[in-house]
């Protein structure tokens, strides 16, 4: 037996919510609604706190959970085991497999899309007879290889393996591709063509077989198959050799740029094939002639034609009688690029002006020749018309000055030195009688010295120190020649004059 | 559904191999029927066929009556009963119980009816254009199947790895072969295969048989004949006494099976392959191992363990100059192979190279693979699974990948089909 709301009211001594007085249908109405619902909270204990509770109902707000996963979308799919034909399929064989319920019966099977046959060429036996007549193969041949390329779709390698025309020859690969390739060609090129010319050279195009090509080709594969390990490793050794060079020429040839931009403000005016090819292709060369014992790796021969270019990487214009006649006629004088040093890009001489490369007296002795040449009344440093001869002149000019300064400068030495000496001997003689022999072993090589060196002054226009050097090293050592011919004769003098002190103590 | 190329069709795979028959739906990994391709069979009295004028197939049938087949089979101890293998190299010879041993796989095992589902079924490049017709009257006449295909072992064990071109190198039980696959073609004048398992197997057998100066002959009996054995030192001779009331009606073809079995086991626990070729000393430098055979017998295998394995990779110039036609090597089968390929193929197929079948799985022989082939082609690539189920049933996986394809089932000879064109269709469908 359930209790009612107003027994449960009246055993707790609740106030009955709305007075029994009054039933009037409006308010009876209105009571209901309130009463009515309460979100979240039980029929029974709604019946308990009534409607005056209304402020504590707010708070019993539905839990609020984490939201269940929605699987599946919206209900349940159903899937059906459904019979289903294949339009790839010639027969009417019905498979069955399960679909959902929802998928359309009658579209077809959607595998059937891949089912793609790609287009193959047939010929009539008069297209046969007037183009693809061909003395090594029969038409019933040239068929069958149609017929099987139809059915491995082009590939090759499986047609190649499984062609087996009875009574044939044996074909290679590339029999067999040069064939239907050629005869596909004779076909479009003999037919009337729906499109423009563009679109049939380009089916023709893709229709090319070279089969020369292709056997060298294969020629080439299995000799790099057939490499000992040995070569292998040698090929490997040569290419990080190449590389390495490369790297170094493209490194050196940005610094001399660099250097050349910064300093002379032009470009090095080297063409840049050199560097790039140049250096490899001699290698390669050179790996050439090294493979020449073993298998020739015929691999890099594409490279062979550059090698000749290569050849003759400066171009040096043959003097022919044109050449030379055109020369004067525009006054054009040519100077031989000097001949000790190789034609590396190190001795290379970019263009420059004349005028720029000026002789300039030495620097030790640059004021007295300016002296000199002012006593003349010539400025050497400007010269108003530098033409080649005006600067033959200067330069022969310049060199006389140097000479005349020079020796002049070495008289005057030998002659303090003479001075120096026999103000010695005299001091010695006055002093007494000890160590004779050795000063006059010194006085002899120096008054030699002298003797000589008056001898070599006429000829010595271009250094004094070389003909000092010679006569001495007749006589010393070898290491003082040694040390000599690289110091200047300032340096010679006080040795000589050093080693004569020393032997003196 | 379209996206991944899948269609199942509830299509059945069967692959048989020398050793085993897996049968299993296609789209699973794992085939759920595996029954032993030997089967026992109880020979009719020879008194039935007197009378050899009724027809020769009740002379070839009779024999069969009593066959006992899968787990159950030859493994069991039954008197009389004799072991036969319808595979001789790979190739069935003997049709008789080929129905038996399908049947039991897929009613008895798989509990389905063959006749409501297609059937792919494998077969090894080798195979003669006769026996695939013979297999696929056998499914259409006496099976009913709805729809049949036979596809070749080496592609369905590249699509097994996920290569359409690959060099599929199979170590079975009785044959090993060399497969190039091009595109999902086998190239048939790259074939190699020679029954190089049985070799290894017999020579494992004569090292164990033969006596040594350490040791007597070792018998082979399996456990099914033994009564009762004491424990006995290492390499001390073993005492068990015999089950007298079974060695009389034990056949040959049964002990001989049993005793293969004996010596396959052992071969697995014990036998392997040095990684780096044959050296004396390494082969000295590697731990022994204790094995125990079922009379009780147990003793430590040294270097003669390890020159079992040798056998894959190189033969003596003895036993070549001894036996002429000595089985190829697993080298010497891959030098055959790439050797009649367009040398524009051997860089694609070396990197994609695929070992697989059961005899792969001894120990050691990917490593020593891999060596010898790196010598000759140094960016070879194996693709050997670790997964032994993958190992072994490669096979039978690719056709599960292939039969459940979508694309695939245009492929299907159907019933209609071979009701029509009869046997010519199996050739020109499947190539």
């Amino acid at each position: 037996m359930a209790a009612s709301a107003a027994d449960v009211r009246s055993i707790l001594a609740i106030p009955d919510p709305a007075p029994k007085a009054g039933p009037s249908k409006p308010k009876k109405a209105q009571t209901a609604a309130a009463i009515r619902k309460q979100e979240g909270i039980t029929r029974e204990v709604q019946g308990l706190i009534g409607g005056s509770a209304a402020g504590l109902a707010v708070q019993y707000a539905k839990p609020r959970l984490k939201q269940k996963p929605n699987l599946g979308g919206s209900g349940k799919t159903h899937w059906e085991l459904r019979a289903f034909k294949n339009k790839g399929r010639s027969d009417d064989l019905e498979l069955k497999h399960w679909v959902k319920s929802t998928t359309d019966p009658t579209a077809g099977y959607p595998f059937a899309k891949y089912n793609i046959q790609s287009t193959s060429y047939t010929y009539s036996q008069d297209e046969y007879t007037r183009f693809l007549d061909d003395r090594e193969w029969t038409k019933e041949e040239t068929d069958y290889l149609f017929s099987i390329v139809r059915e491995y779709d082009t590939r090759w390698y499986i047609i190649h393996d499984s062609y087996d025309y009875p009574g044939g020859m044996p074909r290679t690969l590339e029999d067999l591709k040069d064939r239907y390739y050629s005869v596909c060609r004779k076909l479009v090129r003999n037919r009337p063509w729906a499109g423009d010319e563009i679109s049939k050279n380009q089916l023709i195009q893709s229709f090319q077989f070279d089969k020369d090509r292709e056997l060298t080709r294969k020629k080439y594969l299995l000799s790099l198959e057939n490499r000992t390990q040995e070569q292998i490793v040698e090929e490997e050794a040569l290419y990080i050799e190449i590389k390495r060079l490369e790297q170094n020429e493209r490194k050196f040839k940005k610094e001399r740029d660099d250097l050349l931009r910064t300093l002379a403000g032009v470009d090095s005016g080297l063409p840049d094939i050199i560097e790039d090819d140049g250096t490899p292709l001699g290698i390669t060369g050179d790996a050439k002639r090294k493979k020449k014992g073993g298998t020739a790796m015929d691999i890099d021969s594409p490279a062979t034609p550059s090698v000749a270019s290569i050849a003759t990487p400066v171009v040096k214009r043959p003097q022919t009688a044109r050449n030379a006649a055109y020369d004067a006629q525009h006054c054009i004088i040519r100077t031989d690029p000097p001949l000790t040093s190789s034609a590396t890009k190190a001795a290379h001489q970019p263009a420059y002006l004349r005028s720029f490369k000026l002789p300039v007296p030495k620097a030790a002795i640059a004021p007295k020749i300016t002296q000199a040449l002012a006593e003349l009344g010539i400025s050497h440093s400007r010269l108003v018309m530098p033409t080649k001869d005006n600067c033959v002149q200067l330069e022969a000019l310049l060199d006389a000055t140097t000479a005349l300064v020079e020796t002049k400068r070495l008289v005057d030495k030998v002659q303090a030195d003479i001075d120096v000496i026999k103000e010695q001997i005299a001091l010695r003689e006055g002093r007494g009688m000890e160590g004779t022999t050795e000063p006059s072993v010194a006085l002899d090589a120096m008054e030699m010295d002298d003797t000589n060196e008056v001898e070599a002054e006429p000829e010595g226009e271009d250094g004094r120190a070389q003909s000092v050097v010679s006569t001495r090293s007749v006589r010393s050592r070898k290491q003082t020649r040694r040390s000599m011919s690289i110091s200047s004769v300032d340096t010679t003098a006080t040795v000589s004059t050093r080693a004569g002190t020393k032997r003196k103590r | 559904m379209v996206n991944y190329g899948g269609d199942e069709v509830s299509a059945l795979v069967v692959d048989i191999g020398s050793s085993s028959l897996r049968a299993g739906y296609a789209g699973d990994d794992t085939p759920k029927a595996i029954i032993p391709t030997s089967y026992g069979y109880k020979p009719a009295p020879p008194d039935v066929d007197i009378s050899m004028e009724e027809g020769s197939e009740a002379a070839n049938k009779s024999p069969l009556a009593t066959m006992h087949l899968g787990q159950s089979g030859p493994s069991i101890w039954r008197a009389g009963m004799e072991v036969g293998n319808p595979l001789i190299e790979g190739l069935i010879q003997d049709f008789n119980p080929i129905r038996p041993l399908i049947d039991h796989a897929i009613t008895e095992v798989m509990r389905c009816n063959p006749s409501e589902h297609p059937i792919l079924l494998t077969e090894p490049t080798w195979n003669t254009p006769a026996n695939r017709e013979r297999m696929a009257e056998i499914m259409f006449e006496e099976f009913q199947v709805p729809a049949f295909y036979i596809a070749n072992t080496g592609v369905l064990n590249a699509f097994a790895a996920g290569k359409g071109s690959a060099l599929v190198i199979d170590v079975g039980q009785a044959m090993a072969s060399v497969t190039p696959v091009v595109d999902g073609f086998v190239l048939r004048k790259g074939l190699a295969y020679s029954p190089l398992p049985k070799l290894v197997h017999a020579h494992a057998r004569h090292t164990l048989i033969s006596p040594t100066p350490t040791r007597r002959g070792i018998d082979l009996y399996p456990h099914q004949l033994i009564a009762n054995k004491l424990p006995v030192d290492l390499g001390q001779p073993p005492k068990f006494t015999l089950r007298e009331d079974r060695l009389a009606g034990t056949t040959d073809s049964w002990k001989a099976w049993a005793e293969g079995r004996e010596v396959d086991e052992w071969i697995q626990s014990v036998a392997g392959v040095l990684d780096q070729g044959w050296n004396d000393q390494l082969a000295a430098m590697r731990p022994p191992k204790q094995y125990e055979f079922p009379t009780g017998y147990n003793a430590n295998f040294g270097a003669e363990r390890f020159n079992v394995g040798e056998q894959f990779f190189w033969h003596s110039p003895q036993l070549v100059a001894s036996n002429a036609n000595l089985p190829k090597t697993i080298p010497a089968l891959i030098t055959e192979s790439l050797r009649a390929c367009d040398p524009e193929l051997r860089q694609v197929l070396m990197g994609n190279v695929v070992l697989t079948g059961g005899g792969s799985l001894f120990s050691g022989f990917a490593d020593r693979l891999s060596t010898e082939l790196m010598r000759t082609f140094p960016h070879t690539k194996i693709h050997a699974p670790g997964n032994p189920v993958e190992r072994r049933y490669g096979g039978w996986l690719g056709g599960s990948i292939l039969a459940s394809l979508g694309t695939f089932h245009q492929l299907w000879i159907s019933k209609e089909e071979w009701q029509e064109h009869g046997a010519a269709i199996v050739g020109q469908r499947c190539k």
